[in-house]
């Protein structure tokens, strides 16, 4: 036995993903990979009319079909209720389609040929109905109404609806839903401002891409009891919501999720491909599985939120900013999910990246036959960071002074409360600020770069910096944004960590083990994670707005003081010594002081379970931060810490071909703590590329309502030989009431860099380009356009 | 979700074109690489037999014959760019292997089915047809095997479209030993260096003398319904000095001479800049570096 | 619809099924083989989720017939277990950080396995340029080309 122990902290250290060996090895069962006994196979007709009235179904050809076991359209589930956000949406069609991928019937079958076979029997009569695809159109007095008729469903948990009374479905227009928000007088802000810019951004549709597709199994068993194997962001809201709609006593529903093939926030939603599956297991009586296939996924998940923002900014001439007038128009698609919400998100940035007093803001979310958009990593945020740090760079210009010392002078202070009630407590931005433009050489290139302009030479090199705000500690939206744990140790020293936190691929769940460890003493080889079923993880509200490192991990650690706090009093009593003496260090209790043994942990805890007392340690925590709901008027301090951000990315402008290519992105971040590097530094490089792909190559071409390019063939993820050259740097702000100090970074890095590319390619040539993405097209035509107005103005 | 329903892998040539004559409506694999997406995308039918010929020596192999190379209709991408005959003889066959598609896909695309499956941006198309490549097709229409030549832009009659027989096979691919002081580019547009389906893709090829260029050859890609010849452009360049003014007209010509459509990859009208861009690009290269 | 009966040696284990004419080779590695370590990403070779090796080349097991597996070694991801060069790949993939949801891993690791037989000692770029067959969403690929110039150098 050892004499003496040191302290060998884990925090900040390289730490493999726990469950990386298992997927390494192609062991890893996901959702495609796994079977139920007796299982059907499911599939769904999807209406093949953008906008059209149903006139009949008939499903007569495909029940006869060999091996069906059932064929169902909204005439068969009469009791089906409406889901999404806004409750505007049937999962199966009743007597209209309103989009492209509308659901209209849906199959169970013996495999999955014989289920696309029965598809194919299907007979739909339509009668076809004007169609809105520009929502501009969907405004025009006159214009067919989307949904005409109300849809007459309960929302008593949505506390967004309630707070702002958003339209609804029947009522006599095409607005979805409109946020309005204001701090100040911007009237005021207008008349102390000597420079005005107001510019019209237009971002488009992306979408996912997890490399993993949609499925769902789901699974009655013989008291009616409902099982579901799913890739839910958030099992708990996602068991109460489907008790809701299935009508059911949500005790009577459990949610196992399998591993997943990649999150990004397309599983925070329920779609209709769930429910209808359910319906299906009801009326086979048999388990069902349902997969899409790519091209499915394509046609029918949830996008990124699509907006036209117009903004007005203003400053004075000593650079001081003085307002912000935003007015956006939301493509909502057909249906109502989360990407109408993202005005929420999007007001913290139009409010509070850098100091601002004055403020109006509106958008509309409007109905119109797109696709419609969900959550997608980042949440709004890159759209309006995208507006808000081109007018940072314009009016920086226009005042004569550099980007960078233009940004500084607004940047806020650790300390400060914004105008929208947001409590920076720690606040990294000056120093992401300096950090980013000194590691990158930024003014000097800068400068370089705009002399070179002129000269002529094929390729232009730009450098362009952006900053961006986001949440890092959570977002009270639901009544709680909390998050249980289960802490149990057994006789040898390990843990059993059950916690209500999803792992979404991005490492949740090693950094909530290496946070217990720290706390404990103990290798990360002694920690169990549990946390991917309802019926045994405590509430969680789920993954999203970079929460899980700060809530799931500051409710790890809750209950591992708790067990600590245990473990220690009964040492100290069997050793008799202070426990405030004692420590936890390479499982073992030591003396803080000089490291000397005193024993085992296993010795400790079996000498506890194995005596008199007969306890275990078994330990229990449920964190809800100290962040507050917004009022009705969208201020308070919605998060319990706030992160930044700044890139600063270099570009080389093919003026032959528009071609951009991205040579090097500079970041400082903002994380609070550096907890796992390794996972850090992992979610760092893939939100870079993930921003990247934004800003470059991705776009899901919407014509007429139909996705023109529903394949990775045309749809341009980013290469490897595409990516980068990266160099990043963290700046540990120490958040008081962060985990170790950490806050959340899982959105950030994606967030500025289409914004930064922008600002980038405009150092490069001179032209500024306000729509995405900067495909080699786009880019050509307006340095084109350029260059022909310069020749009609000499 | 089709009709098919017989299989058949023959080991000869003569096997393979009889089993042809006989079966009528037969599907042929070869790579598989555009056979299997297209048939799952309902985009192609399988007729009621499909045959493997990827079990046919004769349809393997690169040699030399004469002046002359044969490349086998089955050899794929990845043999066809580290062959020592084509990289010592055909280096543009080489480099346009290095960007097309992906390591996977260039270990199963074979040339005949790039050839057959006749897209108008296939990758090896352009390159092949400034190489002067003619392909040799095979039948047996009686008791003896047929065979004939044809040069490759006649090949080609729409997009997927060739002027294979229903029982004829493509054999191979037969290219000519380029004379001395032969240069050849080609250049196809994309953001990747090789997984895409290009918007245009340039071809050049010609002997230069004295920095005068005669036997030119140009082709283009994804601007026609097939990879189209560029003749108004070897025209303009045919017998002519390399120098700024003839690059200038020539890529203008070049714009002039193709009629591409608008799609999801670009609009008429970049594909037309880019043409001219690129072209220009590509004869200066030439012009600097011979 | 006409079945075929076809031999091949999986994983080093002689194998014979009986598959429909049509089927892919990734269709009979998961369903009737049931080795589902090899990924369904896109069934049309852009994402090299479904890539194996076969007769010692890389290919998109979505877009090869079955059929033709007939008489051929087949290796996929299970594979690897009894490979030194493929378990030093996967120990290189977990220690790099390479793993995030992991479903992109499978394929990578088999393109690498054959990018490293080809070539012992890639440069960065070759290692960017070999696997841009291969997609991932979470990583950036930044760990992933890490992992494999590790594995090369031991």
């Amino acid at each position: 036995m050892q004499e003496t122990i040191q302290k060998d902290s884990l925090i900040g250290k390289r730490i493999t993903k726990l469950d990386a060996p298992e997927k390494a090895g192609g062991k890893t069962r996901y959702i495609q990979d796994l079977d139920l006994q007796g299982q059907l196979y499911g599939k769904i007709l999807r209406s093949s009319r953008v906008h059209a009235k149903i006139k009949s179904i008939d499903t007569s050809a495909a029940k006869a079909l060999s091996g069906v076991h059932a064929v169902i359209t909204a005439a068969d589930v009469p009791w089906q209720r409406p889901i999404g956000v806004a409750k505007d949406h049937f999962p199966l069609k009743t007597d209209r389609v309103r989009s492209l991928r509308d659901e209209i019937a849906a199959v169970a079958a013996e495999s999955e040929a014989i289920a696309e076979a029965a598809l194919k029997l299907i007979k739909v009569e339509y009668e076809d109905l004007p169609i809105l695809t520009d929502p501009n159109d969907s405004l025009k007095p006159g214009a067919p109404l989307i949904h005409p008729e109300p849809h007459g469903a309960s929302a008593k948990h949505d506390h967004l609806k309630q707070a702002q009374g958003i339209a609804y479905a029947g009522k006599p227009d095409n607005i979805a839903m409109t946020f309005d928000y204001q701090q100040g007088d911007v009237a005021a802000g207008e008349r102390e401002s000597d420079v005005v810019f107001e510019d019209t951004f237009h971002l488009h549709y992306v979408t996912h891409c997890c490399m993993g597709v949609s499925g769902i199994i789901a699974e009655f068993d013989s008291s009616g009891n409902l099982l579901m194997y799913s890739n839910t962001q958030v099992p708990f809201l996602h068991k109460r919501e489907f008790a809701e709609i299935l009508n059911m006593d949500p005790a009577r529903i459990r949610i196992i999720q399998p591993p997943i093939g990649g999150g990004f926030g397309s599983k925070l939603d329920i779609y209709p491909f769930e429910p209808i599956t359910v319906f299906l297991a009801k009326a086979s009586g048999r388990p069902v599985k349902l997969v899409f296939t790519r091209e499915e996924e394509f046609l029918a998940s949830p996008t990124r939120q699509p907006v036209i923002l117009t903004l007005r900014s203003g400053c004075k001439k000593d650079g001081t900013l003085t307002f912000r007038t935003v007015n956006t128009l939301h493509d909502n698609g057909a249906y109502t999910s989360w990407g109408a919400t993202t005005p929420f998100v999007m007001m913290q940035t139009i409010s509070s990246l850098y100091r601002v007093p004055h403020c109006l803001y509106h958008t509309r979310a409007v109905y119109t036959n797109n696709p419609y958009a969900g959550s997608f990593r980042g949440y709004g945020n890159l759209q309006a960071t995208f507006a808000v740090e081109q007018h940072m760079d314009m009016m920086a210009e226009a005042v004569g002074m550099d980007p960078l010392a233009f940004r500084l002078k607004n940047a806020q202070d650790p300390g400060e409360v914004t105008p929208q009630g947001m409590h920076f407590k720690s606040c990294g931005l000056k120093e992401c600020l300096t950090t980013a433009a000194e590691a990158s050489g930024f003014l000097a290139k800068s400068k370089t770069n705009a002399a070179e302009r002129g000269k002529p030479g094929r390729f232009k090199r730009g450098i362009g910096i952006a900053s961006m705000l986001h949440v890092g500690g959570g977002a009270k939206i639901y009544p709680s944004d909390g998050c249980g744990t289960i802490l149990k140790m057994d006789d040898f020293g390990s843990v059993t960590l059950i916690t209500g936190a999803s792992e979404i691929g991005q490492g949740s769940e090693t950094v909530l083990a290496q946070l217990v460890c720290e706390e404990l003493g103990l290798p990360m080889s002694a920690v169990r994670v549990v946390n991917n079923d309802t019926e045994i993880t405590p509430w969680d509200v789920g993954v999203h707005a970079s929460r899980t490192t700060f809530i799931a991990g500051n409710s790890a650690i809750g209950a591992a003081k708790k067990a600590r706090g245990k473990i220690l009093a009964a040492a100290g009593k069997m050793a008799d010594l202070n426990p405030d003496d004692l420590d936890l260090r390479g499982s073992h209790i030591v003396e803080t002081r000089s490291g000397k043994v005193v024993m085992t942990l296993a010795k400790l805890l079996r000498q506890l379970h194995f005596s008199d007392k007969a306890e275990l340690v078994m330990t229990s925590f449920y964190y809800e931060p100290p962040s507050k709901h917004q009022d009705k008027h969208f201020k308070g301090d919605v998060s319990a810490a706030y992160a930044w951000a700044t890139q600063v990315v270099e570009v080389e402008v093919d003026t032959d071909t528009g071609i951009v290519r991205l040579l090097k992105v500079t970041g400082a971040h903002d994380v609070g703590r550096i907890l796992n590097r390794l996972g850090l530094e992992g979610q760092i490089e893939g939100g870079i590329v993930m921003g990247q792909g934004y800003a470059l190559t991705e776009e899901l071409m919407v014509e007429n309502g139909v996705v023109r390019n529903p394949g990775f063939r045309d749809y341009k993820l980013i290469t490897a030989p595409e990516v980068p050259e990266m160099d990043v740097r963290f700046i540990e702000t120490m958040d008081g009431e962060g985990p170790q100090g950490a806050k959340g970074v899982g959105e950030a890095p994606a967030i500025c860099i289409a914004a930064a590319a922008a600002n980038a390619i405009e150092n490069a040539t001179g032209v500024r380009i306000m729509a995405l993405p900067f495909t080699p097209e786009k880019v050509y035509r307006a340095l084109h356009a350029a260059k022909e107005k310069e020749k009609a103005a000499a | 979700m089709t009709a098919l329903d017989n299989y058949v892998a023959p080991t000869s040539l003569e096997q393979a074109v009889e089993q042809l004559q006989e079966l009528g409506e037969v599907t042929i694999l070869a790579g598989g690489t555009d056979l299997m997406p297209q048939a799952n995308a309902g985009r192609v039918k399988f007729k009621r037999t499909l045959m493997n010929i990827r079990r046919i020596p004769e349809l393997h192999g690169i040699s030399r014959e004469g002046d002359e190379i044969r490349i086998g209709a089955l050899t794929t991408v990845a043999e066809m760019m580290v062959h020592p005959l084509v990289r010592e003889h055909l280096p543009l066959l080489a480099s346009t292997g290095d960007h097309f598609a992906s390591g996977q896909i260039r270990n199963a695309a074979t040339l005949g089915g790039n050839i057959c499956n006749a897209s108008p941006a296939g990758d090896t198309l352009v390159p092949l047809m400034v190489l002067g490549a003619s392909v040799e097709l095979a039948s047996k229409p009686d008791d003896a095997l047929f065979r004939r030549s044809m040069p490759l832009p006649e090949f080609f009659v729409g997009p997927g479209k060739t002027r294979l027989a229903p029982a004829e096979l493509l054999t191979a691919v037969r290219i000519p030993i380029p004379p001395k002081g032969f240069v050849a580019r080609f250049h196809k547009f994309g953001t990747r260096p090789a997984l895409d389906i290009s918007a245009i893709s340039i071809g050049v090829s010609g002997v230069l003398k004295g920095g005068t260029l005669s036997q030119v050859r140009v082709a283009f890609g994804a601007v026609a319904p097939t990879p189209v010849c560029g003749c108004a452009t070897e025209e303009a360049l045919e017998g002519r000095k390399l120098d700024a003014a003839t690059i200038a007209a020539a890529a203008k010509v070049a714009q002039d001479e193709v009629h591409p459509i608008s799609d999801v990859r670009a609009s008429a009208w970049y594909r037309k800049e880019m043409i001219h861009n690129m072209t220009k690009r590509i004869l200066e290269d030439v012009s600097a570096n011979h | 619809m006409s079945q075929q009966t076809i031999d091949f040696t999986l994983n080093g284990v002689p194998t014979r099924v009986s598959v429909p004419v049509q089927m892919s080779a990734l269709e009979m590695i998961r369903n009737v083989a049931g080795l589902t370590g090899t990924k369904y990403g896109c069934g049309e070779g852009e994402c090299g989720a479904c890539t194996i090796i076969l007769d010692g080349v890389s290919l998109n097991s979505c877009l090869l017939f079955a059929v033709e597996c007939d008489g051929r070694q087949v290796t996929t991801i299970e594979g690897l277990a009894s490979d030194p060069v493929g378990l030093r790949i996967e120990k290189a993939f977990v220690e790099a950080g390479a793993v995030q949801c992991g479903f992109c891993t499978p394929g990578m690791v088999m393109q690498a396995r054959q990018l490293l037989e080809q070539n012992p000692h890639p440069s960065r770029e070759e290692i960017q340029r070999g696997i841009e067959g291969n997609l991932c969403r979470c990583t950036g690929y930044v760990k992933i080309v890490d992992a494999i110039e590790s594995a090369s150098k031991e």
